[in-house]
């Protein structure tokens, strides 16, 4: 499945094909009404609640801030997250900052989600699936010059947002910046209980810009800047906070559009991001030993991407290149005795090459072919001798480098018919273990209190994927109604196993587990959704969706959703949108309890939204306001590390404001 | 062979033109060493790998002496200080003329004392077998060590001797005074146990050169002289050392694989011992005697390790 997610009203994009099943996107920034995806808070939204809207995409929270996605029940160690196509990693080791909090709203044009092994060119090891956060460019040919605001508000924990970006375009030239705030206090749960270390600051700044070589605009190079810095982080779920959480992402990138040829365009893009991780227990009362644990993470590439269309195929070729350095390190003081310092990522160097190929051949006109396939090799080695010779005291045969081979083949077949569309697919593919599950040492994961250590042994892990899915459009189109289903049958599946022979470092863990190959594995998901159009104004749409995750023994995997729903009730009507809805999850019966998973309860919450538009003289103000989780039930998601209860009743108001 | 020219300037003399030193047949210089030809002497290369060990070590002003006016003993540790516990000591001795390592010279009779001031009464302390050669590079330098009981203060105060001969000229030292400084926090490398009425003392060899990995762990088992003003030899019986590192600083966790100390041919005990991170480790003991007996240790006190334990901090 593929989706997209568009982020707001501001500036017109670049369409993104979305016509596939396959795809999903959410959409940031677009025109109004277009009707597609997008969150209702519009684009003072965060990146996670537009994650949110995507199907198949769950969110592991450990607070308030930095959600970790989860894509068809699989986090980031077997999904793709790319920026416009740029690779980043993440700097914390205990997975504080997934990608997506580097970057914000503002920055976005939509956020494309490929299911499983699809994938966009550019992403390597996504078993689960790919994300790219499309970069918001006003784009050539547009106003002369625009400028738009947002600010939001919201009654628990004061979270306060405000956004300011401006645009100029010309025949030449475009340009497009802005700078974004947020602020939040601790946040309170259902019952009004204070959730301490729940807070959270960001700052973010940007700019995009364009330049049309040639007054024909065959010839354009693009470039972007991102600065993101988030501070004072609390995180509920684990025993430490976040100083300082920062960014600095660039890319430049030319690109070429062909006149008269069955080539279409060619892209080029060099590019370069740093991230550095900062962690901080200082202000928490009851720390066993106080400790430091910076991370960083800097990564440089590029990638050069060819489309063509010749006859009945529509082709992309993609060559990429990246180098990604990871250290981090860890540093505890004990009272008046010496320090104790370990490396806990040894400066890791990836290098990876790759080449992609995506053929979309359109076999009829109502039957489709896709195929795709992907191979990189990579390098990697280990720059820290400390680390290196720490991890040899449980590898004593361990080298200070590896190279692996990854690769991924899919097909995808499409069949649209008047009322429906069909399709089905399968792939295979691989993914290098990541540096946490090859090379992460005494990692403590406070979601089942163990310390984890890399297993540089690991082999790849691969998979084979099934995919199908049938919508159906029924009573004059005003009821539509989709199913659709993906499985993944894992060979050398990783995962912490249990090492009773190792003793854990950190004080009250439970033991040590080191990562390790289970022979096999399954994850399957399904989802089913309607949308019925009950009268010219009011929609009723119903989501549902279950997943299950088996291991070797078929115990069940951990973190893998119980049954959810949402239902909700929109109405539209002249410049005035509305929506009610109740949303839940069942109790959560296959937990993953052999691997310290604990039971989730059912739990069920009800939302409301509104959003009006005013036209003052072409300048449109849209006001949004909604109260989420109205009857205040405390309640924790099966994905709250540490079950750190949700958000109680959540009054919010917010404006955005074009001129 | 290839020529090489390599010059190594003295930290204090700042010109070359001042320097008196000789070129020999291979180009190799040092400065304030006259290379000529010596049977007695080293050879310029074997000159250079003496000089260079020598870099690495410091003078220790107390221990050296001069012989018959004709050589000079200089005797280094690695800090230029003696501390509580293990101590390797290196000597060297040159012609005066030449400013040359002569290959031969016999060391023997090293004797420290201790006087406990305050219970009127001297002891002596473990002490290395021989003063010997210990890598064939450099013969020329001899090693031998010396295991401090306590260090210096107001309760004793420490001396030491040696004899010494050397191309048949004869000297040494004779109860000179020498300062032993205590061990910073977070180390101990020395710890003592009973059999019987007998008392050995175990101790750690050069637990400084830990680092983070897995490490080559050495220690000498010494046994209490009668008279106790005697040098204590090491042990003759063998013993087994087993080692279970802690980290009593962060909940005593430990780390796996590691190899109890057994006897080698040289009289010293051997193992391994694995470090996962920097700071203190106690690397609590169980002595073990030949037949598999607990001698010492192993007795696993309220918080479940053996009362017996090296303490080292990386």
């Amino acid at each position: 499945m593929i989706g997209t997610l568009l982020l707001a009203i501001l500036l017109p994009a670049d369409t993104i094909p979305t016509s596939s099943l396959l795809i999903d996107e959410v959409v940031v920034v677009s025109k109004a009404g277009e009707g597609q995806k997008r969150s209702a808070k519009g684009q003072v939204a965060s990146i996670e609640e537009h994650l949110a809207e995507l199907s198949h995409v769950d969110l592991v929270r450990r607070g308030s801030y930095a959600l970790e996605p989860v894509v068809n029940n699989m986090a980031t160690e077997r999904v793709s997250t790319t920026i416009d196509g740029m690779k980043i990693f993440y700097a914390c080791t205990d997975k504080m900052d997934p990608v997506t909090s580097y970057v914000e709203t503002s920055n976005l044009q939509s956020i494309l989600l490929n299911s499983g092994l699809n994938g966009n060119s550019q992403s390597t090891g996504n078993i689960g699936g790919s994300l790219d956060l499309k970069l918001r460019r006003s784009g050539f040919d547009g106003d002369a010059f625009q400028l738009g605001a947002n600010a939001g508000y919201e009654t628990n924990g004061h979270l306060q947002v405000y956004g300011v970006d401006g645009a100029v375009s010309s025949r030449r030239f475009y340009t497009n910046a802005g700078v974004f705030y947020r602020h939040a206090d601790n946040y309170k749960e259902g019952g009004g209980k204070e959730v301490l270390f729940s807070q959270f600051q960001k700052v973010n700044v940007y700019d995009n810009f364009g330049i049309r070589l040639t007054d024909e605009g065959r010839d354009v190079v693009e470039g972007t800047f991102i600065y993101d810095r988030a501070s004072n982080v609390g995180y509920p779920a684990l025993n430490m906070d976040v100083l300082k959480a920062e960014a600095f992402i660039t890319a430049l990138s030319y690109r070429h559009q062909f006149k008269e040829s069955f080539l279409n365009s060619w892209e080029t893009k060099a590019y370069y991001n740093h991230i550095t991780h900062i962690m901080d227990d200082t202000k928490r009362p009851d720390v066993e030993i106080h400790m430091d644990m910076p991370g960083k993470s800097w990564t440089s590439g590029l990638y050069s991407l060819i489309s063509g269309s010749k006859g009945r195929h529509d082709v992309q070729a993609n060559y990429d290149l990246y180098y990604n350095r990871l250290f981090a390190d860890m540093t505890m003081y004990p009272g008046g005795a010496a320090p104790m310092y370990m490396v806990t990522w040894p400066d890791v160097g990836t290098l990876n090459t790759g080449v992609a190929l995506n053929d979309r051949i359109s076999l009829t006109d109502r039957q489709s072919l896709n195929l795709i396939a992907k191979w990189a090799v990579q390098w990697q080695k280990l720059n820290n001798e400390e680390g290196y010779h720490a991890l040899r005291v449980f590898f004593p045969g361990m080298k200070d480098s590896y190279n692996q081979v990854i690769g991924r083949v899919a097909a995808t077949y499409q069949l649209s018919l008047s009322n429906s569309q069909l399709s089905f697919g399968a792939g295979w593919g691989s993914r290098a273990p990541t540096v946490t599950e090859a090379y992460g040492y005494y990692l403590n994961n406070t979601f089942d209190q163990y310390d984890y250590i890399g297993n540089p042994r690991l082999k790849n892990e691969s998979a084979i994927e099934l995919n199908g899915s049938y919508k159906l459009s029924t009573l004059n189109s005003k009821l539509s109604i989709s199913l659709d289903a993906n499985a993944f049958f894992f060979s050398n599946y990783i995962i912490g196993q249990f090492e009773n022979r190792l003793s854990p470092m950190t004080v009250d863990a439970e033991g040590v587990k080191v990562y390790g190959n289970l022979s096999h594995a399954t994850i399957v998901n399904t989802a089913f959704n309607t949308d019925w159009k009950l009268l010219p104004w009011l929609t009723w749409s119903t989501r549902l969706s279950y997943a299950v995750g088996r291991d070797d023994q078929s115990d069940p995997l951990p973190l893998i959703s119980p049954f959810s729903y949402t239902s909700s009730l929109t109405f539209a009507y002249k410049h005035f949108q509305g929506k009610a809805e109740v949303r839940g999850n069942s109790k959560q019966v296959n937990y993953g309890k052999k691997y310290g998973e604990t039971a989730t309860p059912a739990w069920a919450i009800g939302n409301i939204s509104g959003q009006y538009t005013l036209l003052i003289q072409e300048h449109a103000l849209t006001f949004r306001a909604g109260i989420e989780n109205i009857f205040d039930k405390r309640y924790a998601t099966y994905s709250d590390w540490c079950d750190i209860p949700q958000k109680g009743r959540n009054v919010y108001v917010n404006l955005s404001w074009t001129l | 062979m290839k020529k090489v020219l390599l010059l190594f300037l003295a930290v204090t003399t700042l010109g070359l033109v001042s320097c008196n030193s000789n070129d020999d047949e291979n180009g190799i210089v040092i400065d304030g060493i006259d290379l000529s030809k010596d049977v007695d002497c080293c050879s310029a290369e074997e000159a250079l790998q003496v000089y260079k060990f020598l870099q690495t070590v410091k003078i220790v002003p107390a221990l050296s002496t001069e012989v018959d006016g004709l050589y000079n003993v200089w005797a280094y540790t690695k800090t230029g200080t003696l501390h509580r516990g293990y101590n390797d000591i290196y000597f060297v001795v040159t012609k005066k003329k030449t400013g040359n390592y002569v290959k031969n010279f016999d060391i023997t009779n090293v004797t420290p004392l201790m006087n406990m001031v305050k219970m009127n009464m001297w002891h002596s302390t473990p002490v290395g077998p021989a003063v010997e050669s210990f890598d064939e590079t450099r013969l020329a330098v001899k090693h031998g060590w010396v295991s401090f009981l306590m260090n210096t203060s107001e309760a004793g105060t420490w001396q030491i001797s040696y004899d010494i001969s050397v191309l048949g000229s004869t000297g040494g030292i004779k109860d000179a005074p020498i300062t032993v400084d205590a061990l910073p926090a977070g180390q101990d490398w020395l710890k003592n146990f009973k059999v019987g009425d007998d008392t050995y003392f175990l101790s750690l060899v050069n637990p400084s050169d830990f680092v983070t990995g897995s490490n080559t762990i050495q220690a000498y088992i010494s046994k209490k002289s009668n008279p106790i003003t005697t040098p204590y030899a090491l042990a003759s019986e063998t013993f087994t050392i087993e080692i279970d590192p802690r980290m009593p600083d962060m909940g005593s966790h430990t780390s796996p694989d590691n190899v109890a100390l057994t006897k080698q041919a040289d009289g010293s005990y051997k193992g391994s011992i694995n470090l996962t991170m920097t700071g203190l480790w106690r690397i609590h003991l169980t002595v073990k005697d030949s037949k598999g007996n607990i001698v010492a240790g192993g007795d696993n006190q309220k918080d479940g390790f053996s009362s017996l334990y090296w303490d080292v901090t990386l």
